[in-house]
């Protein structure tokens, strides 16, 4: 009898243990499904959205020449993109274009438009109205070279006249106008105007491009090249390498001196083994950096890529030492690719991240669009200005 | 507390006889050896920047070292979680029938000890003996990886010890089994049946979607509730071995779960071989 009670009481602890065991299970593993991995797509190659992409702006054709000048058939030009037409030529040249648009329909575009419109989009509206042109529709590229600037979109509407002020302008080739140095009005904050001595040339190409440098003969030879008198070189950016959201060539000078002074070391180094970078950035999701460094000793190549990881290592130790957890996790992706004369070099940051540090700009911009609607004038933030991509 | 120490003991005695667990054992070391005598790993401030096994190289990215070890220490814990699983399994499956064959069980039975101190003992001694073949593999791997690239975590180890409790689970049905049929095979089968319904049960919410939404999904989700979690045991090992993010709620609460249902189906066990006959 004592061991039927004995046994009973075993049965009862194995049921209570089951029961207890199913709850502590629940309740640890949780039901709701787990978040994806953290995974980062990084820009390496072209894909067909990108192929896609340059073969629609390739809305160029060249007028035939070859056929008038000798009587035999020329061969037909091939239809290019005139904004690549117009890059600088050569090796060690800086072109970094920025595609614009596809920033702005991009998940950090809404949130840098945030940052960008934090008086409520009231400076966007005063340029949008003064100009003709609206940015965030007319805009479609925006090319950074070691000259000046490129843009390239839709200015059918814009009023260069009223933006360019008093310069001298003439037509030049076959589509442009060339605007020289001169004096330019600028309203200030408090309503009145000033008048500033710009030294900058600017021109304009059939209502797509708009070339700023630094002299009349910088944006003419821009000019000459997109209409077909430059130079045989290939430009510094291959249609090949268009793609992400921002890309180009920097120059090796560039990058070292983006490099800290605490490396100086690196920078130097960079310096003397680096033929030249290209660099791919993607932000259709998270933001993700491939730079591609190239030199004429792949050994010396090889060697810079590992003091580059290595640093990046560093960096990324102290960052968690220093509780930085933001960068610590910007370095957590951070990785070195040797492959013979080039390396390249991945870098990520999570668009958790990046929402979050931008977070206080929608907040600014909430509060600036209410006030506008509310009809008070709204508080000043600070890093506030409307993109304006001609002085 | 005395008679399951000796219990397990003689289990212990029992296992250091057989050539299998030897076998396993020197196996593992071999293992270890290999890694440590043919890999050579550069670590230039603290990033990995070469790594070659037998002069082959065998990764060509630049990273810090934590973070490119990641996949190593990750990987490392699956095996050690379900391969140390499947090799218990094979291994332990015929301890209990053994102990419990006739002749041997009427011996132990005669001894001043109760029935469940036998089970217990036995259950003792096979844990013991999974606990230091994980933790002597799973050290032996942070070892050779601390010395030669200067990093060194506790992850791996511990996610050894949660193989240990995912094994205690398994290794208690496979006893409990013992004492309805004296058979090693059906240990075995009743071993690999849990691991297979512990790996559906981790993921039973993405399970339960194919069933058709009533009866069917409702008896699959009450099954599968009791069952111990290996999968999510398994999925947090590696994260714990990686150094990563848990993605389970609470890790303890899994855990102690896991562990209570093991000690759940060895009160069964009692139950049963106090009321057996021999």
């Amino acid at each position: 009898m004592e061991k039927r009670q004995k046994r009973r009481v075993w049965l009862v602890m194995a049921a209570l243990l089951f029961v207890a065991a199913a709850v502590l299970m629940f309740a640890g593993q949780g039901e709701e499904p787990a978040p994806p991995p953290l995974e980062v797509d990084f820009p390496r190659r072209m894909r067909s959205a990108d192929r896609e992409r340059a073969e629609r702006r390739r809305t160029q054709v060249l007028p035939m020449l070859g056929a008038a000048d000798s009587g035999t058939v020329a061969e037909r030009p091939r239809p290019r993109d005139p904004l690549l037409a117009a890059l600088p030529r050569g090796e060690g040249k800086t072109a970094v274009i920025i595609e614009a648009n596809a920033l702005r329909h991009s998940p950090i575009g809404g949130l840098l438009m945030d940052c960008l419109m934090r008086d409520g989009g009231k400076q966007l509206a005063e340029f949008r109205e003064k100009s003709g042109v609206d940015p965030l529709q007319d805009l479609d590229r925006l090319v950074i070279t070691d000259e000046g600037m490129m843009l390239s979109g839709n200015f059918e509407n814009a009023r260069f006249k009223e933006l360019l002020g008093e310069r001298v302008s003439a037509d030049y080739g076959e589509g442009a106008r060339v605007y020289e140095a001169g004096e330019n009005s600028v309203t200030r904050p408090d309503g009145t105007t000033v008048k500033r001595r710009d030294s900058s040339a600017i021109a304009t190409w059939n209502n797509q491009l708009l070339v700023v440098g630094k002299s009349p003969d910088e944006v003419k030879a821009a000019i000459d090249r997109v209409e077909g008198r430059g130079p045989d070189e290939p430009p510094a950016i291959s249609e090949s390498s268009t793609y992400g959201e921002m890309y180009g060539v920097l120059s090796v000078e560039m990058i070292a001196r983006l490099i800290p002074p605490e490396q100086a070391a690196l920078a130097q180094r960079l310096r003397d083994v680096a033929k030249n970078v290209e660099l791919h950035l993607d932000a259709s999701s998270d933001v993700a950096l491939v730079a591609e460094v190239r030199g004429p000793s792949a050994n010396d190549v090889t060697d810079l890529g590992k003091s580059l990881g290595a640093a990046l290592s560093l960096a990324r130790i102290k960052a968690q030492a220093g509780e930085d957890k933001d960068l610590a996790q910007l370095l957590d992706f951070a990785k070195v690719k040797p492959d013979g004369d080039s390396f390249t070099l991945e870098m990520a940051v999570p668009l958790e991240v990046i929402r979050e540090r931008l977070a206080i700009c929608r907040e600014d911009r909430q509060n600036a669009e209410k006030a506008l609607s509310s009809g008070k004038e709204p508080q000043e933030t600070g890093v506030e200005q409307a993109p304006v991509p001609v002085r | 507390m005395s008679p399951v120490l000796g219990i397990a003991g003689y289990v212990l005695r029992e296992a250091a006889s057989r050539k299998f667990i030897m076998a396993f054992m020197i196996g593992l070391t071999l293992v270890l050896a290999v890694v440590a005598l043919g890999m050579r790993i550069d670590v230039i401030d603290g990033a990995l920047a070469a790594s070659r096994l037998f002069g082959q190289e065998v990764r060509a990215t630049i990273q810090s070292v934590d973070v490119a070890l990641r996949p190593v220490y990750r990987a490392a814990a699956f095996i050690v979680f379900y391969g140390g699983i499947l090799f218990g399994i094979v291994a332990c499956s015929d301890f209990a029938p053994s102990l419990m064959s006739p002749g041997r069980i009427e011996h132990l039975l005669a001894l001043p000890i109760q029935r469940w101190h036998l089970l217990a003992g036995t259950f003792l001694g096979v844990m013991t003996l999974a606990l230091g073949g994980t933790l002597y593999g799973t050290t032996g791997l942070v070892l050779i990886f601390g010395v030669k690239t200067g990093y060194w975590t506790v992850g791996p180890l511990v996610a050894g010890l949660m193989a240990c409790v995912g094994f205690a689970a398994v290794y208690a049905v496979m006893l409990t089994m013992a004492t309805l049929v004296r058979s090693a095979a059906l240990c075995a089968a009743a071993g690999f049946a849990v691991l297979v319904g512990g790996i559906i049960a981790g993921h039973r919410q993405d399970i339960a979607k194919a069933f058709e939404e009533g009866v069917s999904r409702s008896l699959f989700q009450a099954v599968t509730l009791v069952l111990p979690r290996l999968s999510a045991l398994a999925e947090a090992a590696g994260d714990m071995a990686a150094s990563l993010p848990l993605e389970v709620r609470s890790l303890g609460t899994l855990l102690v779960g896991v562990f209570v249902f093991g000690m759940a189906a060895l009160v069964v066990g009692f139950w049963r071989f106090e009321g057996k006959d021999y």
